[in-house]
């Protein structure tokens, strides 16, 4: 075996298998299965309702997001088993598509403390306010977040772009190793929508995959995904490379669905 | 023969007829409706003289405010003009009619006109009993008076306050957990350009009632009030207050926020009334409750009488949990649960502390909060 094939047969950082995921008893994921290997980018497409952000929540942990089937594995570990803690500190990262607003928790306080508690769990040393503060600066200028927001309190106030950079700033702070972007897009602008991809295409490496989760093609534009994966009903119906986001915006969610069912 | 009756005797027995027709406060009565005073001591008050002091214990009394601590029962001939002229004057609710009558321990402190008192200067109440305090604020002064309640048994004090034109009290009441069924009203008035800033902090007691009446009755005359109670196990406190917007022109703010764990309960009442010609007057009051657990209870009752037309008011309540999404928020960004559910919790409580501008008093108050808030989070 030469080293390249061992490479190509590597375990996925991701492997989601047969899950089935139900809301208020009711189910929303019917059996959907996905690997990413790291160093991918890999796109989730879908219509309302798909099940785009069910995906997203309960890869993140998030309680009322029942698994009545199925599995997922990060890295060869049952992340279903992890609290959400643990699984930030484990290098999963869940960028939001509505960040919520904490009044009384300034935003550098507020990272300061996420960044300390992942590395304290990965019994890590902590760092102090100054390094965070220099190392929050250096990331912050590329993604227009100004010191100021930095001083008030988390997302209060902040427009829906300044929201997203912020999440952005974060998974740059992080550094997760599976990156999940919930309709990073929605509410952008395309100035601002360039500015985050760019963010995010920084964060591209060979160590770290990203799920990236939208509704429209106009993202995948700038953050352009090795593979892509349309969502409908709770399952995969259809997978192609980048070019697969073009014949959905050309001919709609409807042609494809139809043709899978 | 008997003595003639004094000025004194003469308040006190009108303070004692006042009592006798209302009675310990009950359940029954609107007012006291979440906080049953009779069932909590029957129909006993008593006329005990707690450790009542003012200033520093070590160094007595302070030098800079002018101080009188005397015995109510004995001659009042020797009491300066200012008592005088301002004890037993303002109004009394029953509580407060009955120290007034019983009592015989009073403080009476005042700040000549045109002085700043630069120090804070501590008001301790120790141990359990009745008594009464009396502050004069003359025209211009200012003071901050720190008071710090250890109560013991039962504790019924009446606190009068007058602030003279243009003169500005900040009032920092610091009443930690006890046992203790305390009870305290401050009747409060402020003239013209007047201002009066309460702070508070409860850890609760086995019945806390702090009833505070306030009368803005010139204009420009203000009031801010601001609080926070961390209750656990079966703690009660109970935050009452009516502000009066005698005349135009006078403005009140009012901010209270309560984290209520164990089978505790977070009591606030907040009366506003604008009497009738007291346009231009401004009110906003706001009061938020978290509960800890399903036995705490929170009880808030914000309530309005407008008798102006042109006026602004601005009420608000509310009692919830701690908000699910932010807490996933920050457990997904690898904050550990109890850790997420702290920094919201103070998060929640800083709005009301940070009222407090004394950096040194508020880190006081901090403490304080800190120290009650592992028993306040269980449920």
């Amino acid at each position: 075996m030469t080293v390249g094939e061992r490479k190509a047969i590597r375990l996925a950082m991701l492997e989601i298998k047969d899950l089935h995921v139900a809301v208020d008893g009711k189910e929303i994921l019917k059996g959907l299965t996905l690997s990413i290997a790291a160093g991918q980018v890999h796109a989730i497409m879908g219509p309302n309702g798909s099940g785009k952000s069910t995906l997203s929540y309960v890869l993140a942990g998030r309680a009322g997001y029942d698994i009545t089937s199925g599995s997922i594995a990060y890295n060869g570990e049952d992340l279903a088993a992890l609290k959400p803690e643990e699984r930030a500190a484990k290098g999963v990262f869940l960028a939001m598509q509505y960040p919520v607003e904490i009044p009384g928790v300034t935003t550098l306080t507020f990272l300061k403390t996420a960044l300390n508690a992942q590395r304290r769990a990965r019994g890590e040393k902590e760092v102090d306010a100054m390094t965070v503060l220099k190392t929050v600066r250096k990331r912050a200028a590329a993604l227009k977040v100004s010191e100021e927001m930095l001083k008030r309190a988390l997302n209060v106030g902040f427009s829906g772009g300044e929201k997203k950079r912020l999440e952005i700033l974060q998974m740059s702070l992080f550094e997760p190793k599976l990156a999940i972007l919930d309709e990073t897009d929605s509410g952008l602008d395309i100035d601002a929508l360039k500015l985050v991809a760019e963010g995010v295409n920084t964060l591209r490496s060979p160590e770290r995959a990203m799920l990236v989760i939208t509704h429209y093609q106009r993202l995948l534009d700038y953050i352009v995904p090795d593979r892509i994966h349309v969502l409908a009903k709770g399952r995969i119906v259809a997978e192609g490379g980048k070019e697969l986001a073009h014949e959905l915006e050309a001919k709609g969610y409807e042609h494809i669905v139809g043709k899978a069912a | 023969m008997n003595a003639p009756a004094t000025w004194l005797d003469e308040r006190r027995a009108e303070a004692a007829n006042r009592f006798a027709a209302l009675g310990v406060p009950h359940r029954r009565i609107e007012d006291w409706k979440y906080s049953d005073l009779k069932t909590a001591i029957g129909d006993a008050v008593n006329d005990a003289v707690g450790m009542w002091t003012v200033g520093d214990v070590e160094n007595g009394p302070p030098l800079d405010v002018d101080y009188s601590y005397f015995d109510m029962n004995a001659s009042p001939d020797n009491l300066p003009e200012w008592v005088r002229v301002n004890l037993g004057v303002l109004p009394q609710n029953a509580m407060s009619s009955a120290s007034f009558a019983s009592a015989r321990a009073c403080i009476a402190i005042r700040v000549p006109r045109g002085k700043a008192v630069a120090h804070p200067v501590p008001l301790r109440v120790e141990g359990g009993g009745t008594g009464r305090v009396l502050v004069v604020l003359e025209e211009g002064a200012s003071l901050t008076l720190q008071e710090t309640i250890k109560a013991v048994g039962l504790v019924n004090a009446g606190v009068e306050i007058v602030i003279g034109a243009n003169a500005q009290l900040t009032h920092i009441r610091n009443a930690p957990q006890t046992d203790a069924v305390q009870v305290e009203e401050y009747s409060i008035r402020v003239a013209r350009d007047g201002v009066y800033r309460a702070h508070l902090f409860n850890g609760g007691a086995k019945l806390s009632r702090a009833e505070f009446q306030i009368a803005l009755a010139g204009a420009n005359a203000q009031a801010h009030l601001s609080g926070v109670s961390v209750l656990g196990d079966g703690a009660h406190a109970d935050v009452t207050t009516h502000i009066t917007h005698a005349v135009a022109h006078t403005t009140s703010t009012q901010l209270f926020k309560h984290v209520a764990g164990g089978k505790s309960r977070a009591v606030y009442q907040g009366r506003i009334t604008v009497e009738q010609g007291a346009d231009k007057s401004d009110s906003r009051q706001t009061a938020k409750a978290l509960l800890m657990g399903v036995r705490a209870e929170a009880d808030l009752k914000p309530e309005l009488e407008i008798c102006a037309d042109d006026v602004k008011c601005a009420h608000g309540a509310a009692v919830g949990d701690l908000d699910p999404n932010s807490l996933f928020y920050l457990r997904a960004r690898g904050i550990p649960e109890a850790e997420a559910r702290n920094m919201l919790v103070r998060a929640f409580l800083e709005e009301a502390v940070n009222e407090i501008t004394d950096e040194t008093i508020r880190e006081t108050i901090w403490r304080e909060v800190e120290k009650a808030l592992p028993r306040a989070m269980l449920p």
